[in-house]
């Protein structure tokens, strides 16, 4: 049983929605502005947060703002649809994705699946493989999701922590965006989808350059991305 | 005087009325100053200077030389200077005025007198008179050069334009600097009230120009605030329609958001007799969710008028979204696949570009018959350098000639059998022909054997 919190003001939407997911195995707590939003998720622990960008008081992207000082909760964005702006506006500001509002609840659900799995702590089996990666001056604690930069540990949301994973596991190779999306963020990669891009920019304003001035990861143009080997 | 009218034929009239009298008044002040030295008894320089010159002819005995001289002192000189004999007449057989005449022969009858005093000392007597007194003698004969103050005339002067050079170009350049502080003052709002207009154009509604005019009354002014007055309305237009789209936009997509979710709700509870028709009110939904996204996508390209660029690797770009069409396409027994390709890199608007060639590709996969492909061509524009063409060719009916121009307008529908099955155009093209307008470039249809082929033409910028 999951724990979540939806942010929506639309209160008979969000009625159906909680029989909705509680009937796929969530259990959904929720705000109908925005500063409710922010209180619960502060307060409460839960693991995934949903935000609907159009709120009253306090709007979607503010609540984020302000949750990402105290907490790297995994956030499911619902941008209005065809404000394209708007959902590169949230993943800027660390959003795990979004979703433009209307849509299916089943792509919803799916969704919200892919997030939960990605923030997942994991498993035994893969934890004794290789519990730490380390490649220059990054340490990868798999076990606690952490993540150090020269012994001082880094705050970044779970979809940013599995993209650096699979970057640092293929470092000093090119992984195409097609296969960081599927493996990072569980799900294909979308013609005009910019979220990969801003997972990856977000990233690369927390690590900084290499100690040598070098880019740290690098765009391979029309391929993908390649995590700098030291 | 408020109207620029006046002010424009006032300030003309002003300025022709003080050239021209600025003009009359300089040669007719020449002409005044001249005359008046005829009263003078101290001559003038010049006088001096030309009997000094004259002698000397006179000293060589060259006659000619002299006459050659006088010719060209005739031509520079306003005032004619002539040489006059003891008789009265002039050495270039100019008329020689009365008042002249009778000088010289004052001057003679005075001369012999002082002649017959004493005879023998021609030389010494001249010496008591001053030099431009003295006659100037050639070949025995004895002759006065004498300005002729009274014959100055206009004409004379005019034709000789040396003589009032100095003050006519003064007037000249004096009228040239009224003039242009008029033009000066005249253009300077309109080009103002031209740069507002253009940035106007280009989307920036907050252009006001009538605070830049100064304390100015005139047509221009009037014409600035009509401009203020038009950017207002023009700005609050704009603004209630950007509102409208918004409030519309949310109030369609709640009940739309609603109804999903209750359908998701029934679908859950899986009831098997109502299985099939809850599918097809998700199918039916879909499409009016789509609908009312591309609805209003395409109102805001509409109230576009600039957009982000970044450079853009359309090769790869058209390879994603063909891979990706192809995907769905396969589903029903058609394909995406193509044909020509090469490395172009793009400055445009990542999300508008990709959104006009999956509109046009995907408008393609629904009217390709089935076990067909529709091709995708992209390379040089043969026509324009720096310009790239992609051609997106399906092999289905084709559409009538006289549409080939409408089809990229919203909701037009090609013939009724054919967009019972397909859906028809809907907004796919239009979407497509403006995002393709925003950046610079142009849309077509054009019919084939077999089929019809999108046509976009792009320019490619260098940077």
């Amino acid at each position: 049983m999951y724990r979540i919190l939806l942010a929506d003001d639309d209160v008979e939407l969000a009625e159906m929605l909680v029989e909705y997911l509680s009937k796929e195995g969530f259990e959904v707590d929720t705000a109908h502005d925005g500063k409710a939003a922010l209180d619960k998720a502060v307060r409460n622990h839960y693991e995934l947060v949903i935000l609907d960008v159009m709120m009253p008081e306090l709007n979607g992207f503010d609540v984020l703002r302000q949750l990402r000082t105290r907490s790297q909760v995994p956030v499911l964005m619902l941008t209005a649809r065809g404000e394209d702006v708007d959902s590169i506006v949230g993943l800027e500001i660390g959003a795990d994705d979004y979703l433009a509002k209307p849509c299916n609840p089943r792509v919803l659900v799916a969704h919200m699946r892919a997030i939960l799995r990605r923030s997942e702590p994991v498993t035994e089996t893969a934890r004794s493989t290789a519990d730490i990666l380390t490649i220059g001056d990054i340490e990868l604690q798999r076990g606690a999701r952490r993540v150090l930069l020269n012994s001082q540990p880094l705050t970044m949301t779970s979809t940013e922590y599995r993209v650096l994973e699979v970057l640092l596991q293929d470092a000093g190779q090119v992984v195409s965006k097609k296969d960081l999306s599927e493996r990072a963020l569980g799900r294909e990669l979308n013609p005009y989808d910019r979220g990969l891009d801003m997972h990856v920019s977000n990233l690369r304003k927390k690590l900084g350059p290499l100690a040598d001035g070098e880019e740290r990861i690098k765009t391979i143009r029309g391929i993908g991305y390649q995590y700098t080997r030291p | 005087m408020k109207s620029l009218f006046w002010k424009i034929f006032v300030s003309f009239w002003l300025a022709l009325i003080l050239f021209a009298g600025l003009t009359l008044w300089v040669t007719s002040h020449y002409l005044e100053k001249v005359r008046n030295e005829t009263s003078n008894t101290q001559p003038r320089i010049n006088t001096i200077n030309y009997i000094r010159q004259a002698r000397d002819f006179a000293h060589s005995g060259n006659v000619e030389a002299l006459r050659h001289w006088l010719r060209q002192l005739d031509q520079r000189e306003a005032i004619p200077y002539l040489l006059i004999d003891e008789k009265g007449n002039d050495l270039l057989k100019r008329p020689v005025p009365l008042y002249l005449q009778q000088r010289v022969l004052r001057k003679e009858r005075r001369y012999r007198h002082d002649d017959d005093d004493d005879d023998d000392d021609d030389d010494d007597e001249h010496k008591h008179r001053p030099p431009h007194h003295r006659p100037i003698i050639i070949n025995g004969q004895r002759y006065h050069l004498m300005p002729d103050f009274r014959s100055v005339t206009l004409n004379r002067v005019l034709n000789r334009p040396r003589v009032i050079a100095i003050p006519i170009l003064l007037a000249a350049l004096i009228s040239a600097l009224v003039c242009l502080l008029l033009a000066r003052y005249l253009t300077a709002p309109i080009s103002r009230l031209r740069q507002a207009t253009q940035k106007l154009a280009s989307g920036d509604l907050n252009q006001r120009v009538s605070a830049s005019m100064g304390s100015r009354k005139d047509e221009i002014v009037e014409l600035a605030n009509d401009f203020d007055h038009m950017a207002e309305q023009l700005q609050t237009l704009i603004e209630s329609h950007k509102q409208l789209l918004r409030d519309a936009s949310h109030e369609l997509r709640s009940p739309l958001a609603r109804l999903q979710v209750a359908l998701g709700l029934a679908q859950q509870r899986g009831d098997s007799t109502t299985i099939r028709e809850l599918d097809r009110i998700e199918r039916e939904t879909e499409r009016l969710n789509e609908l009312i996204g591309q609805l209003l996508s395409l109102a805001r390209l509409e109230t576009l008028a600039e957009i982000e660029r970044e450079p853009i690797a359309l090769d790869t770009l058209l390879k994603d979204i063909a891979d990706d069409a192809a995907y769905e396409a396969q589903a029903s027994n058609r394909d995406v696949k193509i044909i020509h390709s090469m490395p172009v890199v793009i400055n445009s608007n990542r999300v508008l570009l990709s959104s006009a060639l999956e509109n046009a590709i995907r408008n393609a996969i629904r009217y390709t018959a089935e076990n067909t492909s529709v091709e995708i061509f992209l390379q040089n524009d043969s026509e324009k350098s720096n310009w790239i063409v992609i051609k997106i060719r399906d092999h289905g009916p084709g559409i009538p000639e006289e549409m080939r121009e409408s089809i990229f307008e919203p909701f037009v529908r090609v013939g009724e059998a054919r967009d019972r099955q397909s859906g028809g155009y809907g907004l796919g093209l239009a979407i497509a022909k403006r995002a393709i307008d925003l950046h610079g470039g142009e849309i077509s249809a054009a019919n084939e054997d077999e089929g019809l082929s999108i046509i976009i033409h792009l320019p490619v910028n260098d940077s």
